[in-house]
């Protein structure tokens, strides 16, 4: 590099940091004073990497939340006191370490309250120790059973919850479906995720119990552009292929299998309940079916049905929040989640301590009883961090470009 | 060991005893004072990552092969500490064996020789392999250890690596009865490896082995000449490296608690490789600085810097990320630390 | 790689392919052991193929599948190769214009409406040209200032590229998948050829088509023109080049270009068979490089042949055996290509 090249290289640098530090310094000075006891609520999603498709709607609704809690002015406690609440917003980059170090981050040094986060199963089982052993109530906006319950002991941990619905509960709704229509023998092919894996797992459990056979089940590749998996479902006899699966893949699989295993029925699971399944599949996404959060289908539930209420409200202003972005079921699950956090706080009265709030708020969290959220009504207890029911589950399908709710009368 | 460069290991070791030290006495005052850049937690990810770079560093710097798989050794470490505590039942361990204070020690001890065993035996059969062609050779093992790993070693049935969702549980180190823990104590279990690590580096590379290495790098066919046998000397440089990336991997596992193959694979490889990089791969000393670069950057974009533009959070600090990485390289080629004959050369080579 | 400066600049220059190899790798006997491992990979797929009553119109519908991902390494590769051979880099921003090209195609094409044949080709000419010209600006600012430094520094600088790259889609495309029509329909949905038991979609004979095209382009490029002829000569010995009066930085920044333009090409031609996304530049930017190691890294026609190659043993894989090993399988394959023949399987010479 010459030296006059260089020079003008060091300048350009020189100005960048230069503004870099106006940035820096400016908040410092225009930061308006508190006054009470402001909440801290840490929020950990999957804003870039694998999981950003998941992460950035969630991450959206928790900015949704930090203007909606300044418009009312933040929470009020038992004892009428009302406090700020401030959302700190962090991007985990889809890694396990770089979640584990936010977190520890957030509870030690931030003194959050409440921690919200993450959006997929690894990064958020990597958060699970740093938030039990500095007592803090965490919840998690992944899937996988083992966040809320040891594996081991088959125990509840104390501090984590999550309002997320699992491959279990798909698998079991998925079954009640294939029974009803009169299928026995299936085909499944998942992506090569913790995701995919996980709803093979829970299919070959579920199924079991139902009595239907699964002749042929293989991972396919996330990237995957042709799917010799569609020789061997031709081969296998099956009846119907379930696809565990999220959007772009499940969209690319659907496309394959749809022109080429002729007449069988394509379920999916509920990772593929996201407008960007019809969006990235079209034709070949009509007639399959899925289990879905009731939210993808609100309008269409029951006038006498609660959660349409509370889901309809919520899109709106999702929508009007980010002007235009269609609804996906992840929003739903951060929904829930910061629901459930500023739950805990409401139950906490002035004027205690950072670790006894943490405690109270956990214990909070722990009595929600008949919650109305975005997915169902869920009822919290020492022995359910979770609180679903498979019930809630609909069973969805893709008519002329979108998503329309089938009751069990119209399955067949 | 004498010489000047004992005189800065003592200087260096004691500074980073000081600081342990004031943040055990006042616990989170580091990050007050630097308004939340620096962290007992950062601190002891740059120690690990400087464990796993002084290897690296002698692999590459000294001896010039390069490896961008050493992320699997990381991970092999990290999953049999992880494997050998955690999944005790299916492995039939006897709880009075696997609950004894000694035994992840001992682990940890058992993953490291038998790592640096396999890397000996692989190395014998890539190290042949020359430039790019051994890069691509240890990329190839690395992705090969993560699928391994994600895909629970073949044999789901005994779920031993967990697949994807990884092992969560992994007990705290002990001594006795005394738990290292909480970070404050555990920081200076972390950085007694970094600064041992860091010795054994220097003591081999002012020994007649470093004086080897460098003649294999400079010439390998000149060094060959001269009567040494090349291929044995880069492979147990080669096992050493990944030795001190498993006892990396096992301190992370019991720091982390909880361990998911994805921390492992490729691209995790490929910023070991820029950590050595940008501290300087021709110097011990640059691997603490490596490390500690890397992971302030990345902390000064995430905290400092995008944080407080909440509209442009997330998504920019890659883009940032990836400009400085350049910028680093276009302006220090040969990284922060460099010998100066090696910076010499730098230059004369322009 | 070397890893530090140390080195005098005429080093980088040598041609690797010749360069590699220690006495005893040299001496491997490459072809027999190559056929030997044919034979036993044929057998072992006849083995597992039979016990899924697997006939040889299904073996023949898995290598096609397989060819068509490939044909998109194998550019992919070419990419690699060009610029390799030419600045002595290995380029790991390539994933980056594979992504870009349909990402850009998709904005392009909508932009102007979004249907019509005519739309289609002009929206996938531009991308391909803002690609290049996005790997025009990635070697003169980034690269070219750096020409003098060692091999390592020069690929950790293609990393950032990358990783900023990327992020920068993330910012302006967001993380959503995307569609491109169908090349034959101009629709989302492809049409499905069937040729006497095997099934194709018509996507598929666009990407052999315009990657057999791109490719011998690129030959008769390097054949023919004085331009090309100049770019073999900087591989060939840059000082050499130099002495010749060939200008050697624009060379170099020619075969950035060169490999935009194959990224791009690889990228939307296979944009209509997936659903594009921000981050689908990682997966293929290193396939493509497999493809180029296991074909020499400095050979055409081993890199063409090493992701055909690549792609359909790992379409095999997949269809006789459990998917989830597919990239462990085609990693170990290349680790032992290198150990049995380092400097690549075709022959070396044509070059």
């Amino acid at each position: 590099m010459s030296p006059r090249r260089k020079a003008a290289w060091l300048a350009a640098c020189g100005l960048g940091v230069a503004s870099l530090l106006v940035l820096l310094v400016f908040p410092l000075v225009a930061a308006p004073a508190r006054v009470g006891t402001p909440y801290r609520i840490g929020f950990i999603s999957s804003v870039t990497g694998p999981g950003a498709s998941l992460g950035a709607p969630e991450r959206d609704v928790a900015r949704m939340f930090q203007e909606r809690l300044e418009r009312e002015g933040g929470v009020a406690g038992p004892d009428g006191v009302r406090h700020e609440v401030q959302i700190l917003i962090n991007d985990d980059q889809s890694r396990a370490d770089v979640a584990a170090s936010l977190a520890r981050r957030l509870i030690e040094q931030d003194q959050v309250h409440v921690l919200v986060g993450t959006t997929l199963s690894g990064p958020s089982l990597a958060i699970v120790p740093i938030a039990t052993e500095l007592r803090t109530p965490t919840i998690s906006m992944a899937s996988a059973r083992a966040i809320i319950e040891d594996p081991a002991t088959k125990r509840m941990r104390t501090w984590i919850f999550k309002p997320v619905p699992e491959n279990l509960h798909s698998a079991a709704k998925q079954a009640e479906y294939l029974k009803g229509v009169g299928i026995d023998r299936v085909c499944h092919l998942y992506e090569n995720t913790a995701y995919g894996q996980d709803t093979f797992a829970s299919a070959k459990q579920e199924f079991a119990k139902a009595g239907i056979r699964i002749l042929y089940g293989d991972s396919f590749d996330r990237f995957a552009t042709e799917f010799p998996q569609v020789t061997r479902v031709r081969a296998s006899g099956c009846q119907a292929v379930v696809i565990g699966s999220i959007p772009p893949a499940a969209a690319v699989i659907n496309v394959a299998v749809a022109g080429r295993v002729g007449p069988r029925k394509i379920v999916h699971g509920h990772g593929a309940c996201s407008p960007d399944l019809i969006r990235t599949a079209g034709q070949a996404a009509e007639g399959t079916v899925m289990p879905c959060g009731k939210i993808l289908v609100a309008d269409q539930l029951p006038a006498n049905d609660p959660v349409r209420r509370v889901n309809l409200e919520f899109i709106a202003e999702y929508t009007r929040f980010t002007g235009g972005q269609p609804i996906s079921t992840f929003a739903g699950h951060a929904y829930d989640a910061l629901q459930w956090a500023l739950a805990g706080l409401r139950a906490v009265p002035d004027g205690q301590p950072l670790p006894r709030v943490r405690e109270l708020a956990r214990d909070a969290i722990e009595r929600i009883r008949n919650y109305v959220g975005t997915h169902g009504i869920m009822t919290l207890s020492p022995e359910d961090h979770l609180g679903f029911d498979a019930k809630d589950f609909v069973i969805v399908t893709v008519q002329g470009g979108r998503f329309v709710l089938l009751p069990p009368n119209r399955w067949k | 060991m004498n010489g000047r460069w004992a005189a800065n290991w003592l200087a260096f070791a004691a500074v980073v005893v000081a600081v342990g030290l004031v943040e055990l006495v006042q616990p989170g005052i580091l990050a007050r004072l630097s308004r939340g850049l620096v962290s007992v937690d950062l601190l002891i990810r740059a120690g690990l990552f400087t464990v796993v770079l002084v290897g690296l560093n002698l692999l590459m710097g000294y001896a010039g092969q390069a490896s961008l798989g050493q992320a699997a050794f990381y991970g092999m470490g990290a999953f049999a500490s992880a494997i050998f505590t955690v999944r005790t039942g299916a492995l039939n361990i006897p709880s009075h064996v696997a609950g004894a204070w000694w035994w992840p020690w001992l682990m940890m001890a058992v993953a490291a020789l038998a790592v640096g065993a396999f890397a000996l035996v692989v190395g014998l059969a890539i190290l042949r392999l020359r430039g790019h062609y051994l890069a691509m050779a240890t990329l190839g093992l690395g992705i090969i250890v993560y699928i391994v790993l994600r895909e629970n070693l073949g044999l789901p049935h005994l779920n031993l690596t967990g697949g994807f969702d990884g092992i969560v549980g992994v007990p705290r180190l002990r001594v006795g009865s005394a738990e290292l823990w909480p970070v404050q104590v555990y920081y200076f279990v972390v950085w007694a490896a970094a600064v041992g690590a860091m010795a054994v580096g220097l003591n081999l590379v002012h020994s007649p082995v470093g004086r080897a290495l460098r003649a294999v790098h400079g010439s390998e066919l000149a060094a060959e000449s001269v009567g040494m046998d090349v291929g044995k000397l880069k492979a147990k440089i080669f096992a050493l490296s990944a030795a001190l990336a498993s006892v990396a991997g096992s301190l992370y596992a019991h720091f982390q608690a909880a361990v998911v193959p994805d921390t492992f694979g490729f691209v995790p490889s490929l910023e070991l490789v820029v950590m050595s990089a940008v501290g300087g791969m021709s110097s011990i000393w640059g691997a603490p600085l490596g490390a500690l670069a890397v992971l302030l950057l990345e902390q000064l974009l995430r905290t400092h810097v995008l944080g407080l533009v909440p509209a442009v959070s997330g998504e920019l600090e890659p883009v940032v990320f990836g400009l400085m990485l350049v910028v680093i390289m276009l302006f220090w080629p040969a990284g922060l630390v460099s010998s100066r004959r090696s910076r010499t050369a730098a230059w004369a080579g322009r | 790689m070397e890893p530090t400066a140390t080195e005098a600049p005429t080093r980088s220059v040598a041609v690797p392919g010749r360069a590699v190899g220690t006495p005893t790798a040299r001496r491997a006997p490459t072809r027999a052991v190559l056929g030997a491992g044919a034979a036993v990979a044929g057998l072992a797929f006849w083995v597992l193929g039979r016990r899924l009553g697997y006939g040889p119109l299904d073996y023949l519908q898995l290598v096609l599948d397989g060819t068509v991902t490939g044909s998109v390494y194998a550019l992919v590769a070419v990419g690699f190769v060009v610029v390799y051979r030419v600045t002595g880099v290995i380029n790991f921003a390539q994933g980056a214009f594979v992504m870009l090209g349909p990402m850009l195609a998709i904005t392009f094409f909508q932009t102007l409406g979004g249907h019509g044949a005519g739309v289609l080709a002009a929206s996938a000419l531009a991308a391909v040209a803002a690609t290049t010209l996005v790997a025009t600006v990635v070697h003169r600012l980034a690269l070219h200032p750096a020409r003098g430094a060692s091999p390592l520094t020069k690929i950790i600088i293609t990393v950032g590229v990358y990783i900023a790259l990327q992020g920068l889609a993330l910012r302006v495309w967001g993380p959503r998948p995307y569609v491109l029509p169908a090349f034959t329909t101009l629709h989302m949905a492809d049409r499905l050829l069937q040729l006497g038991g095997l099934s194709l979609q018509a996507q598929s004979l666009w990407v052999w088509g315009i990657g057999a095209l791109a490719v011998l382009t690129l030959v008769l490029f390097f054949e023919h023109t004085v331009v090309g002829k100049a770019m073999r000569a900087c591989a060939v010995n840059r000082i050499a080049a130099r002495l010749m009066g060939i200008r050697v930085d624009r060379m170099a920044t020619l075969a950035f270009a060169l490999a935009g333009v194959l990224g791009a090409v690889g990228g939307i031609v296979i944009a209509p068979s997936t659903r594009p996304t921000y981050d689908m530049g990682l997966e293929l930017g290193l396939k493509g490089f497999v493809a180029a190691i296991a074909g020499g890294l400095v050979s055409l026609p081993g890199a063409v042949a090493g992701g055909l190659v690549l792609g359909a043993l790992e379409s095999l894989w997949a269809g006789v055996t459990v998917a989830g090993f597919k990239d462990l399988f085609a990693f170990a394959v290349l680790i032992l290509l290198l150990l049995v023949r380092p400097a690549g399987w075709l022959e070396p010479g044509q070059e």
